[in-house]
């Protein structure tokens, strides 16, 4: 087994493109259990371990995240906290410290894992995506980014370098809904910033990839019970829902409603 | 030597080791599992040894027709059924098992093996070996497998009197039914009854007239699901012959059972077997009788080198599971709240083989009836062979599942009669003197006390607001008969070294033998050195398990040190208890002596998801003497932690008897993070004697947490208690269960 240890995004890529059958590992944390399970094998492995320039996070203006900046950092940031309080409530969701200190934004997008909790949150931010290759650096909304079970609109030889979340206007909600253990992966999680005077609800962890649907967000009344309770069923009954260990479809497609509901009137308070 | 390990945390004081012969000292301070001391079974090697990997069956019934093995390597040593053919079946209670099988009976079932230079090239070797199968009809929930008609997992019942935890069987010729368990109370005996009643609803029941007196009658039905014993360390064995000796290392808690099954399977006297048992990382029931054992000796001998065999972690959930089961509970009662009569039928669903299945039943049988005052008892229970993975020991042993029926139903009665259901528990307990429904009269009852003690923890008051509380009292059984043995030696330098086969599964049992032995020494704990179990070295002990160890190992080893005191530089002790049930009544010995308990919870749900937050989640368990009180503790705890994972979260899954969630992502135990809410309580007495409680706060947990949900309106008959089962269980929302079948 060989690991190549390239030191900047330029390594990354060109490594990577001369050997596309090299898994690149960032935190390790989802690509050490497929590995486990023998589901991922590979004679050659890039790490971004040593790539420091990925580690840098910038919240002058906007938040801009470099792809192995680590969830526990997002978590605990004061900056994060203070400006993107929604941003840090779903990476602090995530598993337990020891995962969190591991697990990074590059990570969780390129994995695009259904039942991961920052995805939704990312897309109800408006973030979007940096992506380096050979060929030179592309921007890919979050929500462009995730097209279906652990699949992404990225290229073989693409990077995800790193995330920028535009400064928020209004409040930000995530809502985890665990129906196990507290370290549990969600069931259902809901998140729902608002931007002026509108507020976008993103739905993940319920079916192949996170959900947001403009047209039904734009009829929201802030504040209003009704309508909250009126865009959770729009949002319950557009779903095409799984059935996994965590919930029944017909379970999620109940909770998507209450919780969409809930998070809405939470954003609006 | 195993080093073994100390319970001691930080700030309680300094950490010793204790030490087997050579062992190096402890970091002074530090729990020594912290900081990696510990050798374990899965650090046990044998220089030289090559690597065994088992090829298991991918169908849940048939016949393995042939394998296509071309593309192995030259020194890969393949085995099959071939090379069992001179060996003994086993089991420990019934010898349905082979060592390979060419009829596989679950997936999973061990059909052949490879054993190869590395871990890797046997990985790699086993697979690369095709298996082409014969497929027969499988069944695979208990109440399925119980019908009349239904396909047959073994074609006949087979009995052993050798094995090493047998007692009286009542297979039923004909069913998949491999043990049938009655208790039938005096007025209730000798009636002309069907051996098996394979449904739930039962018209004719021949026992009706036992309701006779009763104004009020519950009759529910519940189910448990398989579950996980999820030990952190997998199961780890090392084989090698020695001169045509046998040796075995590897973490058991039944070192002498397993020298009594390996010596049969192979032919071999016991004496030609030789059982090492180095520190486990864990257990709760997964690592008793044949496990990897008979295999790997196997494999040893073929090979003609030691062998090395661990189980990987889907392995390790396949290996023996937590029976599933199905629980009927009838509850007669006078308008006054005098409970009259109750009956039992508890189906058990075993899996393809035996292993200790027929105790379960047992034990989930008396289990149920609880403690409390009834004219009249009837129990069956019934053992019942399925196609799934074998159910084994596991932490509660049967209690729980009969418990989590019974203390549900018992509050169900307190509402049809609108009695406080604290009220109705203490008006109907056990007190020293009242016989119990196997004709034993109870002594050291403690269960009023018990009681008192939950329902205080939970602000529980008589008629008062009972919404989101519970309140459950329970009894359970202690292995009987069984017996032990200590020895305690003068070594040369002056220390004295303890001789017994309990096994340190992570309870602590080293540092218990260590205190009790210098205690009655009269000599400081440091004098005091324990030996590893060791059947070449240390006497016979029944086994560690059913929180007994305890109890039974402190009198053998007071016994072994008044010996010395006599006899100078050895002492041997001996105890036995005597007992058992007749298997057609129910009458004689069920337990010498019983764990009580006592469960309380509190807790909200919210109704629109039916997810439960618990704010309390309290257990008190009766430990007359406690002899090491943090390791008590850590015992109360580890036994809530565990019924909290069974009240709420834990459930193997199954698709055409294959398990779907055979990983800690997919199955979860309960967190660090699920367990603020509890709080405990050792209940100790002056002059208690010394009981085991090493699993009594297991089955009360779940109970306490269904009543008060149930207190909402929520009746939920089948755990754990999703949030959907939840919603359903009020709304009758036809939420179907999570990918899986349901075994009913």
């Amino acid at each position: 087994m060989t690991w190549h240890l390239p030191t900047s995004v330029d390594d990354v890529v060109r490594t990577r493109a001369e050997r596309p059958e090299a898994p690149i590992v960032a935190g390790g944390t989802f690509l050490g259990i497929l590995v486990r399970q023998g589901l991922v094998e590979a004679d050659e492995w890039i790490s971004l371990q040593r790539v420091t320039e990925l580690t840098r996070m910038h919240s002058a203006g906007d938040l801009s995240v470099g792809a192995m900046v680590t969830h526990r950092r997002l978590e605990l940031d004061d900056t994060v906290r203070t400006i993107w309080p929604g941003v840090a409530a779903a990476f602090k969701a995530v598993a337990s410290p020891r995962v969190r200190n591991r697990a990074t934004m590059g990570g969780v997008l390129a994995d695009a894992d259904y039942a991961s909790d920052p995805p939704s949150m990312l897309v109800a931010s408006n973030a979007v995506a940096e992506i380096a290759s050979v060929r030179g650096t592309r921007r890919v909304p979050v929500e462009d980014l995730i097209i279906g079970h652990y699949s992404t609109s990225m290229e073989e030889d693409e990077l995800i370098t790193r995330v920028v979340v535009p400064r928020p206007t209004g409040a930000a909600v995530y809502r985890k809904l665990r129906t196990r253990s507290q370290e549990d992966r969600p069931a259902s999680s809901v998140a729902a910033v608002v931007h002026g005077e509108t507020v976008r609800v993103v739905v993940g962890a319920v079916s192949d990839r996170p959900y947001h649907f403009a047209d039904v967000c734009s009829q929201w009344r802030p504040g209003d019970l009704d309508s909250a309770r009126e865009i959770g069923e729009e949002y319950a009954s557009r779903i095409d829902y799984i059935d996994d260990n965590r919930g029944s479809a017909a379970y999620r497609r109940h909770v998507v409603g209450v919780e969409v509901r809930r998070a809405l009137m939470a954003v609006a308070r | 030597m195993t080093q073994r390990a100390d319970q001691t945390r930080p700030g309680d004081g300094p950490a010793r080791a204790y030490d087997g012969p050579g062992a190096s000292s402890a970091v002074r301070g530090i729990n020594p599992r912290i900081t990696a001391q510990i050798s374990y079974s899965i650090d046990s090697t044998i220089p030289g040894e090559w690597h065994l990997r088992i090829i298991r069956s991918a169908i849940p019934a048939g016949r393995v027709t042939g394998f296509q093995t071309a593309l192995l390597d030259d020194d890969v040593i393949f085995l099959t059924a071939d090379d069992v053919s001179d060996l003994n079946t086993f089991g420990c209670q019934i010898a349905d098992q082979v060592v390979l099988t060419r009829e596989p009976k679950f997936v999973g079932d061990a059909i052949a093996a490879v054993v190869a230079p590395t871990a890797r090239d046997a990985r790699v070797a086993a697979s690369l070996v095709e298996v082409d199968y014969e497929a027969v009809p499988s069944v695979f929930g208990e109440m399925d497998a119980i019908a009349p008609g239904a396909q047959l997992v073994h074609a006949k019942h087979y009995t052993s009197e050798s094995d090493s935890a047998y007692f009286d069987m009542r297979p039923q010729d004909g069913t998949n039914v491999c043990h049938r368990f009655r208790i039938r109370t005096p007025a209730l005996q000798g009636r002309d009854e069907p051996e098996v009643v394979p449904h739930l609803d039962d018209p004719d029941d021949a026992l009706a007239d036992a309701f006779a007196d009763a104004d009020v009658i519950v009759d529910e039905v519940f189910h448990t699901p398989a579950a996980a014993h999820v030990p952190m360390e997998p199961h780890a064995t090392n084989a090698q012959w020695v001169d045509g000796r046998l040796e075995v290392t590897t973490g058991t808690q039944t070192p002498f059972n397993m020298r009594q099954d390996l010596a049969h399977i192979f032919g071999l006297a016991a004496e030609d077997v030789r059982v090492v048992v180095p520190f486990m990382g864990g257990a709760f029931g997964a690592k008793t009788f044949i496990r990897t054992e008979a295999i790997t000796a196997l494999a040893a001998r073929k090979a003609g080198r030691p062998v090395r065999c661990v189980l990987d972690r889907d392995e390790v959930f396949n290996e023996v599971t937590r029976h599933p089961s199905t629980v009927r509970i009838k509850l007669g009662a006078k308008r006054d709240g005098t409970f009259v009569a109750k009956r039992i039928w508890a189906y058990v669903n075993t899996g393809a083989y035996a292993d200790c299945g027929p105790g379960v039943a047992q034990k989930m049988g008396y289990a149920g009836v609880g403690p409390y005052r009834f004219d009249h008892v009837a129990v069956d229970s019934y053992c019942i062979y399925t196609n799934l993975p074998p159910g084994g020991a596991f932490r509660g042993y049967g209690a729980m599942q009969s418990i989590w029926a019974a203390e549900r139903v018992v509050d169900m009665m307190a509402d049809k009669l609108g009695i406080d259901a604290v009220e109705l528990r203490r008006q109907n307990l056990l007190h020293e003197g009242d016989t119990f429904c196997t004709g034993e009269v109870m002594h050291d009852a403690r269960f009023e006390e018990l009681l008192d003690d939950a329902a205080a923890a939970v602000g529980w008051e008589k008629d008062g607001d009972r919404r989101g509380k519970g309140v459950v009292v329970i009894l359970k059984g202690m292995q009987t008969p069984s017996k032990a043995e200590a020895r305690i030696e003068l070594l040369p330098d002056g220390r004295y070294e303890v001789q017994a086969a309990t096994a340190d599964i992570g309870q602590g049992a080293g540092e218990m033998l260590t205190r009790l032995a210098a205690e009655y020494l009269k000599v400081e704990v440091d004098q005091v050195v324990v030996c590893a179990p060791d059947t070449d070295r240390v006497p016979y002990d029944t086994r560690t398990t059913s929180s007994r160890s305890t109890h039974m190992m402190s009198r053998a080893l007071a016994d072994a040190a008044r010996d010395l005191q006599v006899h100078g530089t050895i002492g041997h002790g001996y105890v036995s208890n005597d007992g058992g049930l007749d298997p057609d009544t129910g009458q004689g010995i069920a337990s010498s002596h019983w764990h009580q308990g006592s469960a309380s919870a509190e807790l909200e749900v919210d109704d629109e998801t039916g997810i439960i937050s618990l704010s309390t989640l309290y257990a008190c368990s009766y430990a007359g003497k406690v002899i090491n009180k943090h390791g008590a503790e850590l015992q109360n705890e580890g036994s809530m932690i565990l019924g909290l994972g069974t009240a709420l979260f834990e459930e193997l899954q199954y698709t055409e008897g294959q398990m779907t969630n055979p990983n800690l992502s997919d199955y979860n135990i309960a967190s660090a993070l699920d367990v603020a809410s509890i709080r405990h309580r050792v209940m100790e007495v002056p002059g208690g004697e010394v009981h085991g409680l090493g699993e009594t706060a297991v089955p009360p947990v779940p109970p306490a947490i269904g009543n008060a949900v149930a207190t909402f309106g929520y009746d939920v008959r089948d755990l754990p208690m999703t949030p959907e089962r939840v919603l359903a269980a009020r709304l009758g929302d036809t939420f179907q269960s999570p990918t899986g079948e349901d075994p009913q």
